[in-house]
């Protein structure tokens, strides 16, 4: 088991490698002067000059990858064209609502596509499996935006009972924050709550089908225990890949979902960063969102030892 | 639907005495996108306690749904139990909750599967699968049922049973997992033990003591035991009565040794001539217990068989065979058998019945 | 169901209106589906006889109502809303369209060689690992930041990301045909590999790639409408989805139909193409539809 951990832990590194690179080489491959389109329209050869030392990219380009690969390996991002600080700290900054609006859109998400894909394979081919694999398609359709707005206009400006946009920090008092959170969890959710909701379906009917359900039937073990202690765990695996799948999907939704619903995290930083063209935050932003990425399918990839034993092996 | 009530009327009443298990004129019919099939179409039957009644026939013969059908396991909506009656020491199962049936299985009738590969969950470990039915059925708790799942795996003569209890079913034998399975089936003491094809995955050697086995604890424990088997050697080794299905339907009932000495049907006739025989030696090309060497094709079960099911492949077949189906009759002292030329096929000696041509 | 598969695919083949009938209420995802993309389709093409200018300022009919003069209302410079989203139909099927081919050719390519060629395999599938874990939206700004802001960048940009995922699935496609008897046999015969992977691999890539492509068309179509939404898509002149709900925001409390026309249509396009997506599957892929 541990061997196993080890084994998936070394895979990382090359993805890891092959994101910085391809991080470092998009500023140097593409056509055009990027100090340039990075100075904007209207902007002076002294402010392009300007850009340009300040990426490096008046150096010889060997020279910029060794400075930044070693900046990397010391947790450097660079620092930012226009605020001049570094990536670094301006992640920190941003990084609790984000977080925390991750961890709870995970959570809904898992909370409610779960319950509901057990659901509709139990009572496949029912009224009940349609409209939960119904709501399915259509969560895949509907664009998390036009959701996010949708909640906030029913739930916050007509009933007026959570907050309209906002983020209220954890050291506020944390009510305030969940209350905050509530509405961008549940339109980022959307999406993966139908990606998970599928998935658990197909799984759940694939083990329902199988010899060891009829012999726990025939032991006389009642519906919930069979759905949930018999077929779940072993339905798990394809159901904790695919979330591990829609995690990349909710990093997407995320830097939309905050500027739906105004929310200063990591998302704010990357649209104030491509209105600002300021590109060593975008390059930070994706190595974090790559890192955070690589770490899931990880924490993914040992999961599966803790549901099917002939992993542990 | 009740096309032959007359075949029910004459069928054989309790043998001796004591029945645990008595099943009469059974149909359990599945729907397909293409029609009904009339999987199990009339069968009765009375098990004793502590009786070893054996089911044969070809697969698709009808024996597994008979088997589900005793256990209420009929997957609702695809296929249902349309007529008969089962009664289990005096409760009429067909009518009763699912609540009732689930106190019922595992408990008072349990069942054994064919594939011991696939019918253990894979990621629950052995002792956890055992000590379940005893923490359903005897509310024991969970360290009790432990203990007891370990007293099991020894029971059916798993070495080391303390550490296999915590181990995963891929880390057993294919024998060892059938033993599992007998372990799990016997746990709460079952009245009734249906085996469907409990020896047929496993490899000959192993075959023999998975049976020995099962016989040796049925003795312990006073069950009674339905095997369904396809494998008329494993029926000459357990048995104490027969029933032969062909298409739904019973052909023949006997003691064991009376219908494999004294076939009525030729069905049944075929199935013995497709064993090797014990004296002589020289049958050598024809492999144990396979059923296809009759020649012909077991008729579809969608259609309404008017006749007799199985005249389509039967060399003594009339047209009366074809139109009318025959009563299952005795034939002999609890001797049973539904075929109207009984008295011809008895003129003939059964091996020139046998070599049917194609 | 591969019997039933057959069925229908032979059903159509003939021209009787019966068989045509039968197949259509057995696919009704792929004809609903495709029915409503048929008018989008139709809708884009005839959008300057269907609406008026989408640029044309109106001072003074700012933020209006729904009303039976402006359909859809109109926004903060009085501009028809109803317009623009005829108009923005355009933009998203177009870039729909090209980003699913572009993505699927390029992927395609990259597969079989991954598929056939070891050590292009081991560096080229490398890359791709590593561009997955980029997350879309965040490559396709990450380029756009780069270069300056086109109808051409953003197809581009969007297209970037979608490859791996197609690239994987062709690999994968390859690699199970490659191990196939008469394949291995064919290698050690000496046909050459161009060859063999024009007569036997590519038309077992098709059924998957015309599914896979549907979903690449769906999720560019999102893709485009959130990047134009965070302003980094579509020049804001250019009237798309996107763009309209990008601006609209700010009056998202008083003018909410500013937002939620473009809104309605992006999802009525992504779902019926996810319902063509979903019903092809279906169709030609009955062993990984019973998985999903």
């Amino acid at each position: 088991m541990t061997a196993y951990i080890v084994r998936r832990l070394l895979a990382t590194i090359p993805v890891m490698a092959i994101v910085a690179l391809f991080v470092f080489f998009l500023l140097h491959l593409t056509p055009g002067d990027p100090a340039a389109v990075i100075a904007g329209d209207d902007a002076s050869p002294a402010d392009i000059e300007g850009i340009r030392r300040k990426l490096g990219l008046d150096r010889p380009i060997w020279e910029q990858f060794g400075v930044y690969v070693w900046n990397l390996l010391h947790g450097d991002l660079g620092t930012s064209i226009f605020s001049n600080m570094p990536v670094m700290t301006l992640v920190m900054q941003r990084l609790e609502p984000s977080v925390v609006l991750a961890i709870a859109t995970l959570t809904v998400a898992v909370a409610f596509a779960i319950p509901l894909g057990v659901l509709a394979a139990w009572k496949a081919d029912t009224a009940v499996d349609r409209v939960v694999m119904g709501f399915s398609v259509l969560g895949f359709a509907v664009p998390v935006f036009l959701v996010g707005y949708l909640l906030i206009y029913v739930f916050a400006i007509q009933l007026r009972w959570l907050p309209v946009q906002g983020y209220r920090p954890l050291a506020n008092g944390v009510v305030d924050t969940l209350r905050s959170i509530a509405l961008p969890a549940f339109a980022l959710g959307m999406t993966y709550m139908a990606l998970i909701a599928r998935i658990t379906r197909a799984s759940m009917l694939e083990v329902l089908s199988e010899d060891y359900i009829r012999t726990a039937r025939a032991k006389g073990v009642a519906t919930p225990s069979v759905l949930l202690r018999h077929a779940l765990k072993n339905a798990a695996i394809p159901i904790v890949t695919v979330i591990g799948i829609g995690f990349a999907l909710l990093i997407s939704g995320v830097v939309i979902t905050e500027t739906v619903f105004n929310i200063p995290g990591l998302g704010r930083l990357t649209v104030d960063a491509i209105l600002k063209r300021d590109y060593p935050i975008i390059q930070g932003l994706i190595i974090i969102f790559a890192g955070v990425k690589v770490l899931v399918n990880l924490l993914i990839d040992i999961s599966y030892t803790f549901f099917d034993p002939r992993i542990r092996q | 639907m009740k096309s032959n009530v007359s075949t029910a009327a004459t069928a054989p009443i309790a043998t001796n005495g004591d029945t645990i298990l008595s099943v009469q004129d059974l149909r359990t019919h599945f729907y397909t996108r293409d029609g009904v099939v009339r999987a199990v179409d009339g069968v009765t039957f009375d098990l004793a306690r502590g009786e070893t009644l054996c089911i044969v026939g070809e697969s698709g013969c009808g024996k597994s749904v008979t088997a589900l059908s005793i256990l209420g396991l009929i997957p609702p909506k695809i296929g249902e139990i349309v007529s008969g009656s089962i009664r289990f020491d005096g409760t009429e199962l067909t009518t009763e909750s699912e609540r009732e049936m689930r106190s019922i299985r595992g408990n008072r009738i349990s069942m054994i599967f064919q594939e011991p590969m696939t019918s253990l969950n894979p990621v629950l470990t052995v002792g956890e699968q055992i000590s379940e039915s005893l923490r359903i059925h005897q509310r024991l708790d969970r360290r009790a049922a432990w203990d007891r799942a370990i007293e099991m795996l020894a029971l059916v003569r798993i070495a080391d049973p303390k550490r296999r209890a915590g181990e995963y079913p891929h880390q057993l034998s294919g024998g060892m997992r059938q033993r599992v399975m007998i372990a799990m089936a016997l746990a709460c003491n079952p009245q009734v033990l249906v085996a469907d094809e409990p020896t047929t995955a496993l490899d000959v050697t192993i075959q023999a003591q998975i049976l020995n086995l099962m016989l040796e604890l049925k003795d312990r424990l006073g069950t009674a035991i339905v095997l369904i088997t396809h494998d008329l050697g494993v029926v000459a080794e357990t048995a104490q009565r027969v029933i032969v299905m062909y298409a739904g339907r019973m052909v023949e009932e006997a003691p064991v040794r009376e219908l494999l000495n004294n076939p009525k049907h030729p069905y049944t006739r075929g199935l013995i001539g497709s064993i090797p025989r014990r004296k002589s030696g020289g049958a050598r090309g024809r492999t144990r217990g396979r059923l296809q060497e009759i020649s012909g094709l077991v008729p579809s079960l969608r259609e309404p068989i008017p006749g007799c099911a199985f005249a389509p492949r039967c060399s003594f077949a009339t047209p009366r065979c074809i139109t009318e189906q025959p009563p299952f009759e005795a034939h002999g002292p609890r001797h049973f058998a539904a075929c109207w030329e009984v008295a011809r096929i008895e003129a003939t000696s059964s091996d020139q019945l046998v070599s049917s041509p194609t | 169901m591969a019997s039933t598969t057959a069925g229908a695919a032979a059903a159509t083949t003939p021209s009787s209106s019966k068989g045509a009938l039968k197949w259509a209420r057995r696919n009704k995802t792929i004809v609903g589906g495709s029915l409503i993309l048929l008018t989008l389709v139709v809708i884009a093409i005839l959008a300057p006889w269907l609406a008026g200018d989408p640029l044309q300022f109106e001072p003074t009919n700012r933020l209006k109502r729904p009303s039976e003069t402006f359909w859809f209302g109109t926004d903060q410079f009085g501009r028809d809303v109803y317009s623009r989203v005829i108009y923005g139909t355009r933009i998203s099927l177009i870039i729909g369209l090209c980003v699913a081919v572009l993505a699927t050719a390029i992927g395609l390519v990259v597969g079989v060689l991954c598929g056939f060629y070891k050590t292009v395999d081991t560096i080229l599938m490398r890359v791709m690992d590593g561009m997955m874990a980029i997350p879309a939206i965040l490559l396709a700004i990450a380029l756009i930041t780069l270069m300056k802001a086109s109808l051409l960048i953003v197809i581009v940009a969007i297209t970037i990301p979608e490859i791996p995922r197609v690239a994987r699935l062709v690999r994968s496609v390859v690699l199970s045909v490659r191990g196939r008897p008469y394949i291995e046999a064919a290698i050690s015969s000496g046909t050459r590999n161009g060859r063999i992977m024009v007569r036997h691999i590519l038309p077992n890539t098709v059924a998957p790639l015309i599914v896979q492509a549907t979903y690449v068309c769906a999720s560019a179509i999102l893709t485009e409408a959130g990047l134009s939404f965070l302003g980094a898509g579509t020049p804001p002149e250019i009237p798309s989805w996107g763009n309209i709900i990008s601006l609209g925001r700010t009056f998202f409390q008083i003018s909410p139909w500013i937002i939620f026309f473009p809104g309605l249509c992006l999802a009525i396009t992504v779902l019926a193409i996810n319902l063509v997506g979903d019903g092809l599957r279906d169709t030609l892929d009955p062993r990984i539809s019973r998985r999903m």
